[in-house]
C-alpha cells in the first residue's frame, strides 16, 4: 500500500513513461532531475500561497477576528487575488539606491532558500541529492541568505533597511550556531549526516524523545533564523517599517516574502526530518506523514508569532550567546557521555 | 559525456573565480568588493565539488563566504561615511603593483610549466567527513587541539582589545 | 598514541585556563600579582619536569609531533624565557589598565605555540603552532590601550604577520604539491629538486625569516618592538626568534635535505646583509627598544650563520648560541623595565647614572650587552666562537670575518648604553626602586650569562646531545 502510492513509486512509474520515447539513460535522468525540480519549485511557490492564508487565518482566530472571508469560499482564494495585485503594481527603484545589488538582492535570496530543499527527504528515497554531508549542506547554504539580506538593506540606501539589515548579519550568525550545535546532536546520535540515514534511524523512536533540549534549541533557533516573531527584530515594523524591504515593493517584494515563507517551511521540514521521524509512520504514505508533520511544525511557528512579544536586539543576542549556546554545548556534551555509557553498558 | 560536463564547469568556475578576484581588489567601493569576495568564494567552493571535496566545499561556503556579511558589517561601521565610493582605492602606485604582480605571476607560471607533476592514481575519498574526522582525531590531533587553543586566544584577545580602549 | 609525550604544553594551557578562571573569581580591584606568581611558579614546575625528559625520543601517532632532546632543549629556552619574563615583569603588568590576568593567560598560550613548534615535525602542526604564537602576539603587541603606538604596533604586526602567514602556507601547498605529503620524514622521501618544490621551500622559508626578523623581512621589528609592551617585546625578541630557528633547522635538516645546495648560497648572503644592516642602523638608534630590535635582527643574522655548516656541531652552536642570547636579553629587558618605571620612557639618556642608583642592574645591563656584543669572559664570547668556528671549517671563511668584523662595530653601540650608565650623572633624584623578582631575575641573567662563558662545557654538552637528537646527519 505504501509502495503504492510513495513518492518514488511515482517517479518510477515516470521513469518507465519517458523509457518509451527515449533511450538514452542519460536522457531520462535529466528529464527526471528537471521534473524534480518542477516539483520543488512548486511546492516552494504553492506553499507561500497557502502559508499566508493560514497565517491570516490562525492569526484571526487567535485575535477572535474572522480573517479574510470575501474571495473564494472562505476567502481562501484571497491570496491569489494578493499575489496578482503584487505582480500588476507599478515597479519603483528608489534614485539614490545601489541599483544593481537593489535589483540583484532579492533574486539572490531565493537561490539559497530554494537549494536547501534539495536534501530534504520527502519520502522513502525521494530525496533531490541525498548527500552524504546533507544536514551540513543545508546549514551551509540556509547560511547564504543573510548576506542578499545586508545587500538589500545596504543598496536601499535608506536608515531603516540599513538598519535592518545589520541586525539581519548579527541576528541570523549569532543563531546560527546554536542551531548548528542542536543538529550536531542528532548526528551523533545517528552517526551520519546524511538526510536518509537520520530518518531511518528514527524508525522506532523519533529524535524528540532524545534530544528535547536540542529540539527546543533548534526550535527557537530556527525562528530566529526565519526572522519571525518574537524574533523578528529584522523588520519589526513599529521600529524600522520593514528593514531591508522596506524601499522595495511589488513583485520584489513578493520575491522576499516568497523566500521568507520557503525558509519558514524549510526549517519546518528539517524539524521534522532531524527530531520527528520524518516520513516514518503508519498506515499513511510517507509524503503524507512528512507534510502532515511540517504542517505541524508551521503551525507551532504561527503559535509563538501569535503569543510571544518581540524582544529588543540587545535581550536577543544576550539570550542567543548567553543561554542557547552554553545549552546546546551542554547537549552534545551530555549526548557524547550518553552515547559512550550506552556502549560501554551494552 | 560525463568528461566534458566537467570541462565546461570547471571553466565556468574557474572565470567566475578569476574575475571576481580581479574584481575585489579593482573596485573602488568597498561593499562591491566584499560582495565579489563573496562570489570568489563560492566560486573555489564549487571547484571543491568537482574535486569531490564535498564537505570542504560546504566548509568553504558556511565559513569564508558567510564571514564576508560581518566583513561588510565592519566596513560600513568603521569607514562612517555618506556613500561609499572610493573607500577601497587603489595604492598609490598601481603600475608598479601590476608589474610586480605580473612577474609573480610570470615566474609562477614559469614554475608551474617546468615541475614534473605526479597524477594521483588513487580515488577520491568516498565518505569525505568520516575519513577527516578520522584524520583529526588521530594524526593531526595535536593540531587540532592546537587550533582549539587557537582560536580560544583569539577569542579572549578580540574581547580583550574591543573593550580595552573603554575607560578614558 | 603516546599523550604523555604532550604533558608539558597540555600542562602550560591548563595553567593559562587556570589563570583565566582565577582571574574571574578574584574581587574586581584586587591586584593581579598572585596570578602573575602562580603562572610563574607553574613555569617553573614545566620547567622542573622537563628535566626529566632528555633522552626521550618518541611521537605522538604518525610522527607529527615528536618529542626529542632537540625538541626539548627550545622548549627549556621557551620556559626560561617565560619564566624570567614573568619575573620581571609584575611590576610592569601591575601597571596596565585593565585586563591583567588575561595578560599572563595571554602569554602563557604564546609559548605553547612555541613549544608546539619546537617538537613540531610536519608542517601543519608547524603553521598551528605559528599562527598560536603570531595570534597571540598580536594581541599583547597592542594591550597598552591608552598608547596610539602600541596600537598601531599591534596593527602593523597583525597585517605583516597575515601576509607572512599566507606567504607560508602558500609555500606548504607548493611542497605538498610536490611530495604528497607534509610529515617531515614523507617530504624527505619524495623530495626533488624540482623547481615547484623549491618555489615552496623559498615560500616557507620566506615565511619563517619574517618571523626571526632577517632582512629584508625585517620591516616590521623597529616598530613593534617599540610599540609593544616591554615583556612582549622580550618575548618577541626571545620567543618568537628562536621558535622559528626551531621550525627551521628541523625542517631544513630533516624534510629539505636535497635542497642544501642551494640553500648555502641563500643563507649565507641573508645572513651577511642581516649582520652589516642591523649593526650600522643599530648605531643611530636613540631608543633602546629600537636599538634592541636592530640588535635582535644582528643577533639573528649571526643565528643562522650556525645552520650553513649543516651537521652537528653546526647545530650545537645554534642551539648554544640561542640560549645565552636568551639570557643576555632578559637582562637587558629587565633593566629596560626598570628604568622604564623610573623614567617613563625608553630613552637611552634615561639610562645615565644607573650605576649610581642601582649598582646590580648597571652590572647586569653591561654585562648583557657585552655578552650580545660577543667580549670574552661573557658567555657570548664562546656562542660566537662555536658558530663562527663551525662555519669557517666548512669554508665560508669570508662569513666567518664579516661576522667577526660586525661584532666588533657592535660594540660601540653596545658600549654607548655603558657609557650612558656610567658616566653621565643621573637626571632625576628619585628613589630607584627593584623590586625583587625583577632583581632575581637579573641576577639569574647575569649568573648565567657569566657562567656560561666561563664554563661553557655542560650546556655545550647538552646542546651537543640535542643536536645529535636531530638524527639525520
Amino acid at each position: 500500500m505504501q509502495e503504492v502510492i510513495g513518492l518514488f513509486a511515482i517517479s518510477e512509474i515516470l521513469r518507465g513513461l519517458l523509457s518509451q520515447y527515449f533511450s538514452n539513460p542519460q536522457w531520462i535522468d535529466l528529464f527526471m532531475a528537471l521534473i524534480n525540480l518542477g516539483g520543488i519549485l512548486t511546492v516552494i511557490s504553492m506553499s507561500a500561497i497557502v502559508l499566508v492564508y493560514a497565517e491570516r487565518k490562525i492569526s484571526a482566530y487567535m485575535q477572535v477576528r474572522i480573517g479574510p472571508n470575501r474571495v473564494g469560499p472562505w476567502g481562501t482564494i484571497q491570496s491569489v487575488a494578493d499575489m496578482i495585485k503584487l505582480m500588476s503594481k507599478e515597479d519603483i527603484i528608489p534614485d539614490s539606491a545601489d541599483k544593481k545589488m537593489w535589483i540583484l538582492a532579492p533574486v539572490l535570496l531565493f537561490i539559497p532558500s530554494a537549494a536547501v530543499y534539495a536534501v530534504f527527504p520527502f519520502d522513502r528515497q525521494a530525496i533531490f541529492a541525498d548527500l552524504n554531508i546533507g544536514i551540513f549542506y543545508f546549514i551551509a547554504v540556509a547560511s547564504q541568505s543573510t548576506l542578499p539580506f545586508l545587500m538589500a538593506g545596504w543598496s536601499s540606501n535608506s536608515k531603516y533597511a540599513l538598519v535592518g539589515g545589520m541586525r539581519t548579519v548579527a541576528q541570523m550568525l549569532s543563531y546560527e550556531v546554536p542551531m548548528a550545535f542542536s543538529i550536531v546532536g542528532v548526528v551523533m546520535l545517528t552517526g551520519s549526516m546524511r538526510m536518509s540515514d537520520i530518518v531511518a534511524a528514527q524508525q522506532h523512536g523519533w529524535f524528540i524523545f532524545l534530544q528535547p533540549v536540542a529540539f527546543v534549541v533548534y526550535m527557537i533557533a530556527a525562528i530566529a533564523e526565519t526572522n519571525r516573531a518574537p524574533f523578528d527584530l529584522v523588520e519589526c515594523e513599529s521600529e524600522l517599517v520593514a528593514g531591508p524591504f522596506t524601499e522595495y515593493s511589488g513583485m520584489r517584494w513578493a520575491l522576499f516574502f516568497l523566500a521568507e515563507y520557503s525558509n519558514l517551511l524549510a526549517a519546518s521540514a528539517i524539524a521534522t526530518t532531524l527530531f520527528l521521524g520524518g516520513w516514518n509512520g503508519p498506515w499513511l504514505p510517507g509524503w503524507l506523514w512528512f507534510f502532515l508533520k511540517i504542517g505541524v511544525m508551521i503551525f507551532v511557528f504561527m503559535w509563538f508569532r501569535w503569543t510571544f512579544p518581540r524582544l529588543r536586539i540587545d535581550q536577543l543576542m544576550t539570550f542567543g550567546w548567553k543561554v542557547l549556546l552554553p545549552l546546546a554545548l551542554v547537549n552534545v556534551l551530555i549526548t557524547g557521555i550518553g552515547i559512550y555509557s550506552y556502549k560501554l553498558f551494552s | 559525456m560525463d568528461d566534458l560536463v566537467y570541462t565546461i564547469a570547471f571553466y565556468i568556475l574557474a572565470a567566475i573565480t578569476i574575475a571576481s578576484a580581479i574584481g575585489v581588489v579593482t573596485k573602488h567601493n568597498l561593499v562591491h568588493s566584499a560582495l565579489l569576495m563573496a562570489l570568489c568564494f563560492i566560486g573555489i567552493s564549487g571547484l571543491y565539488v568537482l574535486l569531490q571535496a564535498d564537505f570542504l566545499a560546504a566548509v568553504q561556503i558556511l565559513v569564508y563566504s558567510g564571514a564576508v556579511a560581518i566583513l561588510i558589517v565592519l566596513g560600513i561601521m568603521l569607514t562612517q561615511r555618506r556613500s561609499m565610493e572610493n573607500t577601497n582605492p587603489n595604492s598609490g602606485w598601481p603600475r608598479g603593483a601590476a608589474v610586480v604582480c605580473a612577474l609573480l605571476f610570470v615566474v609562477i607560471l614559469i614554475v608551474i610549466a617546468a615541475t614534473p607533476w605526479h597524477y594521483s592514481s588513487s580515488m577520491a575519498a568516498q565518505d569525505t567527513p568520516s575519513v577527516l574526522a578520522r584524520l583529526l582525531f588521530t594524526d593531526y590531533m595535536v593540531a587540532f587541539e592546537a587550533a582549539a587553543v587557537l582560536l580560544l586566544a583569539a577569542m579572549m584577545g578580540a574581547i580583550v582589545l574591543a573593550k580595552g580602549g573603554e575607560e578614558k | 598514541m603516546n599523550i604523555t609525550l604532550l604533558t608539558s604544553e597540555i600542562a602550560i594551557i591548563c595553567l593559562s585556563l587556570l589563570i583565566i578562571i582565577l582571574d574571574l573569581l578574584l574581587p574586581r580591584f584586587e591586584t593581579r600579582r598572585s596570578l602573575g606568581y602562580l603562572a610563574a611558579a607553574g613555569v617553573a614546575g614545566v620547567f622542573a619536569y622537563t628535566c626529566t625528559q632528555y633522552g626521550v625520543s618518541a611521537t605522538v601517532y604518525q610522527g607529527l609531533f615528536t618529542l626529542d632532546s632537540f625538541a626539548l632543549f627550545f622548549k627549556q629556552i621557551f620556559l626560561l624565557a617565560i619564566l624570567l619574563t614573568l619575573l620581571f615583569s609584575f611590576d610592569y603588568v601591575e601597571g596596565l589598565a585593565k585586563y591583567q590576568g588575561e595578560f599572563y593567560a595571554l602569554l602563557l598560550l604564546a609559548v605553547a605555540g612555541m613549544m608546539i613548534m619546537a617538537s613540531a615535525n610536519d608542517l601543519l602542526t608547524v603553521f598551528i603552532g605559528t599562527e598560536l604564537m603570531t595570534v597571540t602576539f598580536y594581541i599583547l603587541v597592542g594591550y597598552q590601550f591608552n598608547s596610539s603606538k602600541s596600537s598601531e604596533a599591534g596593527m602593523k604586526y597583525m597585517i605583516l604577520g597575515s601576509v607572512s602567514s599566507a606567504v607560508l602556507l602558500y609555500g606548504v601547498s607548493w611542497v605538498y604539491g610536490c611530495t604528497g605529503s607534509i610529515v617531515f620524514e614523507q617530504i624527505a622521501k619524495h623530495a626533488n629538486t624540482s623547481l615547484g618544490m623549491l618555489f615552496g621551500f623559498g615560500l616557507i622559508v620566506a615565511g619563517l625569516f619574517f618571523k626571526m626578523a632577517l632582512i629584508p623581512f625585517h620591516m616590521w621589528a623597529p616598530e613593534i618592538y617599540e610599540g609593544a609592551p616591554t615583556p612582549i617585546t622580550a618575548m618577541l625578541s626571545m620567543g618568537s626568534k628562536v621558535a622559528g630557528l626551531a621550525v627551521l633547522l628541523r625542517m631544513v635538516f630533516i624534510a629539505f635535505v636535497p635542497m642544501q645546495a642551494y640553500w648555502g648560497g641563500i643563507v649565507s648572503i641573508i645572513a651577511a646583509i642581516t649582520m652589516i644592516g642591523g649593526t650600522v642602523i643599530a648605531m643611530w638608534q636613540t631608543n633602546i627598544k629600537r636599538m634592541m630590535a636592530y640588535s635582535s635582527i644582528t643577533q639573528a643574522g649571526y643565528m643562522i650563520v650556525g645552520l650553513l655548516s649543516a651537521d652537528a656541531s653546526g647545530i650545537k652552536s645554534v642551539l648554544f648560541y640561542a640560549m645565552l642570547y636568551m639570557f643576555a636579553n632578559v637582562g637587558v629587558f629587565a633593566t629596560i623595565i626598570a628604568v622604564k618605571k623610573h623614567h617613563g620612557s625608553n630613552e637611552i639618556k634615561d639610562f645615565s647614572g644607573l650605576a649610581q642608583q642601582s649598582p646590580l642592574l648597571a652590572v647586569v645591563m653591561t654585562v648583557s650587552l657585552l655578552s650580545m656584543a660577543g667580549i670574552p669572559p661573557m658567555a657570548g664570547f664562546a656562542g660566537k666562537l662555536y658558530v663562527f668556528s663551525t662555519v669557517i671549517e666548512k669554508g665560508y671563511l669570508w662569513l666567518g670575518l664579516l661576522g667577526f668584523v660586525m661584532s666588533m662595530i657592535s660594540v660601540y653601540y653596545y658600549l654607548n648604553v655603558t657609557k650612558v650608565i656610567y658616566m653621565n650623572e643621573p637626571c632625576v633624584q628619585k628613589e630607584f626602586i627593584v623590586s625583587q623578582p625583577l632583581r632575581i631575575a637579573a641576577l639569574i641573567s647575569l649568573l648565567a650569562t657569566l657562567w656560561i662563558g666561563i664554563y661553557p662545557g655542560p650546556l655545550a654538552e647538552l646542546a651537543n646531545t640535542a643536536a645529535r637528537s636531530l638524527s639525520i646527519l
